[in-house]
């Protein structure tokens, strides 16, 4: 997690792991080994690799300049896991270049997702917030 | 005519037929309700301010379901039943407080709003739902225990008892009248008074607890608070929201004048679905 949290920031995030899932750190607890969600959840381990939750996203949007920001139409379509073409695209900022990752934003600065940059303007789709539509009907 | 209806009757309220509306509540922790007003317009969905809640919206006309667009993604609003939203805003709590049968987390995140909360479940599918409302409301002062409440030894000076009930017609139609028995609300009346004595035990002297039900059956409501009149130490405290004063004579047995206190929201009276919410302090 730390690495992926060094793409866009050097400042710290304080968390607590529980088995593979790695949670925001509070103090909000009981005596009880019953603990289901200890605070915030911030992403787990699967296959051998860290997957970041949109919760992460959310508090890394406000710590990074590492973000790609949509049009409407960007960020609607991106929402329905579209990747993103230049037509979508408002503004970068931090690095335009090939590799690397980027927070996708709506033009009110709303974390949307993320994804990897493929060519300028241009970037692949990693995960996005039509993800709890998705989740709400598997439940 | 069904058992219920016969019974609402007796009451002194025939039920009628009733209109809800879609509800939302404003997630301020994100946005204001006037910003969110704005942004919904101006995708051609209009709402209307719910006069007595806070930070509710009635949606009134939408060109498509309300959970696609950017606005419910992003976590600006949750989709939350009017009345529902009422019990927390009767807390009001000023530090942290227990969510004592939290999930999904309409009112655990709603708490979220104004200081710590500590959500507790029985049901861990339903938990999920919460940790998806958290995260999707970018809460970070929320932590969530699969555990019967009645498990829990800390005191706290807030305490929300949204009690597992019985629910009542309005979401669910005629089929709610078929399958309700009065076995069944006797079932959930002995699991009530259970739950709100360990609830009363938590509470810090001079703490607050909020107990609510979505039943409109007396035996889930003013019974259950005679019943905690019976047995604790604590007072009433008035619920100053819409609805009706508690039932104090119910089928003939007069219960204590205390209980007017309480609110019982009558569908066909509030347009929204039935509540029952008594607020209740610790001596």
């Amino acid at each position: 997690m730390l690495e992926f949290i060094k793409k866009f920031t050097d400042k710290e995030i304080e968390y607590v792991k529980v088995k593979n899932k790695y949670y925001l750190k509070n103090d909000l607890t009981l005596s009880t080994s019953k603990v289901f969600m200890p605070g915030l959840i911030l992403g787990e381990i699967k296959d051998d690799k860290f997957k970041p939750s949109l919760g992460l996203l959310g508090l890394l949007s406000k710590l990074t300049t590492e973000k790609i920001f949509v049009k409407d139409i960007g960020e609607i379509d991106f929402l329905f896991k579209k990747n993103l073409r230049p037509r979508h695209v408002e503004r970068v900022t931090g690095e335009n270049k090939i590799g690397y990752f980027k927070l996708v934003q709506n033009e009110y600065d709303e974390n949307l997702g993320y994804g990897k940059m493929k060519k300028e303007n241009r970037l692949k789709g990693l995960k996005d917030r039509g993800d709890f539509i998705r989740r709400e009907k598997t439940l | 005519m069904n058992i219920f209806s016969e019974r609402y009757k007796q009451l002194g309220e025939p039920a009628k037929t009733v209109e809800t509306k879609q509800a939302i509540r404003v997630n301020t922790l994100k946005t204001t309700k006037e910003e969110l007003i704005k942004r919904l317009e101006a995708r051609h969905i209009e709402v209307e301010e719910i006069p007595f809640t806070k930070n509710g919206l009635f949606v009134l006309k939408s060109p498509f379901a309300i959970v696609s667009t950017p606005e419910y993604l992003v976590g600006l609003f949750y989709i939350q039943e009017a009345a529902s939203q009422l019990p927390v805003g009767v807390l009001n709590p000023k530090k942290l407080c227990l969510d004592a049968c939290a999930a999904p987390g309409s009112k655990t995140t709603q708490i979220a709003e104004q200081c710590p909360v500590i959500a507790v479940d029985t049901r861990e599918d339903r938990l999920v739902a919460l940790q998806n409302n958290v995260e999707r409301l970018g809460i970070t002062n929320c932590s969530a225990y699969n555990l019967d409440f009645r498990g829990v030894k800390e005191k706290f000076d807030y305490i929300l008892l949204d009690a597992p009930c019985s629910g009542n017609f309005v979401l669910e139609g005629k089929m709610w009248f078929r399958k309700q028995s009065m076995k069944r609300v006797l079932e959930r009346a002995e699991l009530q008074q259970s739950l709100i004595s360990h609830a009363i035990g938590l509470l810090n002297e001079n703490g607050t607890l909020v107990y609510s039900t979505c039943s409109l059956e007396p035996e889930e409501n003013e019974m259950i608070i005679q019943y905690a009149l019976d047995n604790h130490k604590i007072k009433l405290e008035k619920v100053d929201t819409i609805g009706d004063e508690g039932l104090t004579d119910v089928f003939g047995k007069k219960l204590n004048k205390e209980i007017k206190k309480c609110r019982r929201l009558w569908p066909w009276k509030t347009n929204t679905q039935g509540f029952f919410i008594a607020k209740i302090r610790k001596c």
